[in-house]
């Protein structure tokens, strides 16, 4: 039904066993994890910079029930420095910068994240709502809390990935210049 | 309380020297630096990874469905450097756990579903219910039995 | 593994009636009966700090009550906290060459709270020195619990001295005339401080209740309510001292700390299980565990189960000694346990009468009460009973129904002993046993799988859970009273009471 097009802009390491479905177009500088998961189902998914997104995450572009057949194709766009641990389940439609899902966190997609949000390990966020600026959720009951300020960029490590991963894995070649 | 015996299909299964078990289906990134004592149990779908750093478990470990053994990371002023992870002997992991710490001790029981957090020990004889999350760097003590989300001990 | 996950099926009875679980029971060798934790005696061994792994000697731990020096807790998650690093520039912001000052925050990882939050500056050291909050009433608690201190104080010595002064041979002066020691000094001229026992301790101002209360302040009505500025009560009740009704007044409070714990067997007040002092040792001293000592049964399969019809249960044996057993299985005599326990109760109340008839004999003129249970004795009794413990543990009559009959197979089997080179050594499957029962299904080393009728009662529903049991005797090999009289190790039979619960009935 979706062909693959997958674009990737230089700088961005995506590993070869990462299974990558649909339209989808990987910023720079972004890391994807073998075994992570990313399906464009109902429309094109847009990664942007320095993302990290480890091992069975999974992202999922998939239209909410009432809404399908409709004409336009809702884009999923994920901002920049954002980081998704392993196993978290992130169904969102817009997803800002510098958040940071936890692993084992499931997102669903009627929620809208803005930027500096944590969402915390095993936390499950499906109402719909608009989250706060610099939000941390955590806990098993979910609790809420503000905090003063963003989560902090891993940047540290992903200067190191970029060193290790393309020494025990293939990556895709990138195939967009800009 | 029964003896199960599981089967499991041979033809899944890769045996080596020592008697680790390990299935045809897992993920076994940075093989190299992954060091199984003996008589070891890895499942389908588990992952491990050792492109990170080295992982070394003991004798007699059983790894179950879809875990994920990671290496932890620490961060330093001038960089950030993954951690090797070694696990004593005796351990159960169960299923789809997410273990990130820097030390399990011998004769662990993990459940089902767990989050171990970044840079945790876990020392000899403790026990993690199942779908219980662990906070980075907690040190489990001997003997405990810890559970839920945050994890804390729970009353006896 | 099945006893960390799995439901208790198989439970064993305690000799105080309790049931429970293999692995929750002991097995005192002196006086060859099992204990469970209820009928034994715990006490602390040593105080650690699950964090720091670091023992603490007790004396400290209770001036700190109970808590660690070092570490802390998170407010809201009660997660551990840990140091984190901020840089700041140089120390000196005229020399840029000088070594950058570090600061230091506390921060969790869970849930990201850190003191900054709170408004606790960053501190220069990394281990200690951070502020703790202060007690608004830690002084009229001070006060009150010295005055108390100082009651208790005077009562002791006053006791002291009474029972000093009925010692006395001779009547005192007081007594013979009439003067008191205070009248004396008055006499002589001595300035008249009165006994250092005798000062009343002063008692700080009682708390006035008033009556005032202060207005509702409007804005709790008027501003509207954000949720998260609000502390959860869990988060209140960490810190009840000050109970902070807000996010930001959440100090981070101090770890407590862990015990390891010895156990003690109330007969014969000997250790049955005893820790090692090292936290982070998993070892124990004194380890009389009754899964190392008692035949252990597991449920192997279990044809389902229709009331009224036989259904075929084969079970596990195995002996974890390193002696030969021989095992018998016999009916299980539940009213042998209820006789037991009456007479044991009817005895106790026959004692304690003749107790309190001879108290009253000997001594006729003082009031005497009819206690029940180890009282107090007096002094010439004391020689007749032998060593009597601190608190005895009266047996109960054990609660299980059971609702299930077990065909007693005719015959002992035998069990040979647990041998650990049997792993490595291949050649080591020789039976040795002839002239196995028929009951005897499988054999392997120190196990055997033996195969039972199991008849669940006509009247059972569908919902009912299945319980049988029986009776098992093993011989007990003792070898510690071998080593102290003679050279043989002690054999001695042992009977143990098994439950089963073998889940619901299926139906047809």
């Amino acid at each position: 039904m979706s062909k693959n097009s997958i674009k990737i802009f230089p700088g961005a390491i995506v590993c070869e066993e990462a299974k990558l479905r649909g339209d989808i177009t990987v910023g720079s500088g972004t890391i994807i994890h073998p075994c992570a998961t990313i399906v464009a189902e109902a429309g094109p998914i847009i990664i942007g910079e320095q993302c990290l997104i480890e091992e069975q995450a999974k992202i999922v572009h998939r239209l909410p029930l009432d809404q399908q057949n409709k004409e336009n194709t809702p884009v999923l766009i994920i901002g920049s420095h954002n980081v998704f641990e392993v196993g978290c389940t992130v169904e969102a439609l817009k997803i800002g910068n510098n958040n940071v899902f936890e692993a084992k966190c499931f997102v669903g997609n009627k929620v809208t994240v803005t930027n500096g949000c944590t969402f915390g390990t095993g936390c499950v966020v499906t109402d719909e709502q608009i989250l706060k600026e610099n939000v941390s959720i955590f806990g098993a009951k979910c609790h809420m809390r503000e905090s003063l300020d963003k989560p902090a960029p891993q940047t540290l490590q992903m200067e190191t990935l970029v060193k290790l991963l393309p020494n025990y894995h293939h990556i895709r070649k990138p195939n967009c210049k800009h | 309380m029964e003896l199960e015996n599981i089967y499991y299909n041979k033809h899944e299964y890769v045996e080596t020297a020592s008697g680790n078990k390990v299935c045809r289906q897992t993920v076994l990134c940075g093989s190299q630096n992954i060091i199984l004592q003996g008589k070891v149990i890895i499942q389908a779908d588990a992952i491990i990874r050792g492109d990170l750093a080295n992982v070394k478990t003991g004798r007699y470990c059983i790894i179950s469905k879809e875990a994920v053994l990671r290496p932890p990371y620490k961060k330093f002023s001038k960089g950030v450097a993954f951690f090797p992870l070694s696990i004593g002997d005796n351990v159960f992991i169960g299923e789809k756990t997410l273990i990130n710490a820097a030390q399990i001790g011998s004769y662990v029981h993990i459940g089902k579903n767990c989050v171990i957090g970044r840079r945790c020990i876990l020392r000899d004889c403790c026990v993690i219910e199942d779908n219980s999350v662990l906070a980075p760097e907690t040190v489990v003590p001997p003997f405990s039995r810890y559970g839920g989300s945050p994890a804390a001990k729970p009353a006896k | 593994m099945s006893y960390i996950t799995g439901p208790e099926v198989v439970s064993y009875a305690c000799t105080c009636g309790l049931i429970k679980p293999l692995p929750k029971l002991y097995f005192c060798r002196h006086c060859s009966q099992i204990r469970c934790s209820f009928c034994v005696c715990s006490e602390v061994d040593s105080i650690f700090c699950g964090k720091c792994s670091e023992n603490i000697p007790s004396a400290e731990a209770t001036m700190k009550k109970n808590r660690c020096a070092n570490c802390l807790i998170c407010p809201s998650c009660q997660q551990e906290l840990s140091t984190r690093i901020a840089s700041k520039g140089p120390a000196n912001p005229t020399d840029a060459k000088s070594p950058i000052k570090k600061t230091y925050y506390l921060s969790c990882y869970f849930c990201r709270w850190n003191s900054r939050d709170v408004g606790i500056p960053d501190q220069p050291s990394a281990t200690g020195g951070w502020p703790q909050r202060d007690n608004v009433h830690s002084h009229r608690l001070q006060d009150v619990v010295d005055s108390y201190k100082q009651i208790m104080l005077s009562q002791k010595h006053k006791k002291e001295h009474d029972k000093k002064k009925k010692i006395g041979k001779f009547v005192s002066y007081t007594d013979r005339t009439g003067v008191t020691a205070s009248a004396l000094r008055k006499k002589i001229g001595i300035p008249d401080t009165p006994h250092a026992l005798l000062k009343k301790p002063k008692m700080p101002e009682p708390a006035v209740a008033s009556n005032d209360v202060d207005e509702l302040p409007e804005h709790l009505i008027t501003t509207p309510l954000n949720l998260m500025d609000i502390t959860t009560v869990e988060q209140r009740l960490l810190q009840p001292e000050s109970q902070p009704l807000t996010v930001d007044k959440l100090f981070p409070v101090r770890k407590q700390l862990s015990i390891k714990k010895s156990l003690r067997c109330r007969c014969c007040e000997r250790n049955v299980s005893k820790p090692e002092f090292n936290p982070s040792s998993v070892k124990f001293k004194i380890q009389l565990f009754a899964y190392f000592h008692i035949p252990e049964v597991r449920i192997v399969s279990l044809s389902p189960l229709v009331e009224g019809v036989p259904s075929e249960l084969i079970l596990k044996f195995t002996n974890p000694t390193q002696h030969q057993t021989t095992i018998t299985l016999l009916n299980l005599d539940l009213a042998e346990q209820e006789n037991y326990v009456k007479e044991l109760t009817v005895s106790e109340v026959a004692e304690c009468l003749e107790h309190s008839l001879s108290l009253q004999s000997k001594q006729p003129g003082s009031l005497t009460s009819i206690s029940v249970g180890s009282g107090s004795q007096p002094s010439s009794l004391l020689s007749l009973t032998p060593r009597q413990p601190s608190i005895t543990v009266k047996p109960r009559k054990i609660e299980q129904h059971v609702n299930c009959d077990v065909e007693m197979p005719e015959g002992a089997f035998v069990l040979p002993p647990r041998d650990d080179a049997a792993e490595y050594d291949e050649s080591s499957d020789v039976h040795n046993v002839e002239h196995d029962p028929k009951h005897v299904v499988w054999r392997k080393s120190n196990k055997a799988f033996i195969k039972l009728l199991v008849v669940p009662n006509a009247n059972l529903q569908a919902n009912q859970d299945v319980v049988c049991g029986f009776s098992m005797e093993h011989i007990y090999t003792n070898i510690l009273v071998a080593t102290m009289e003679n050279k043989q190790p002690q054999k001695s039979h042992h009977r143990v009471r098994i439950f089963f619960n073998l889940g619901k009935i299926t139906r047809e």
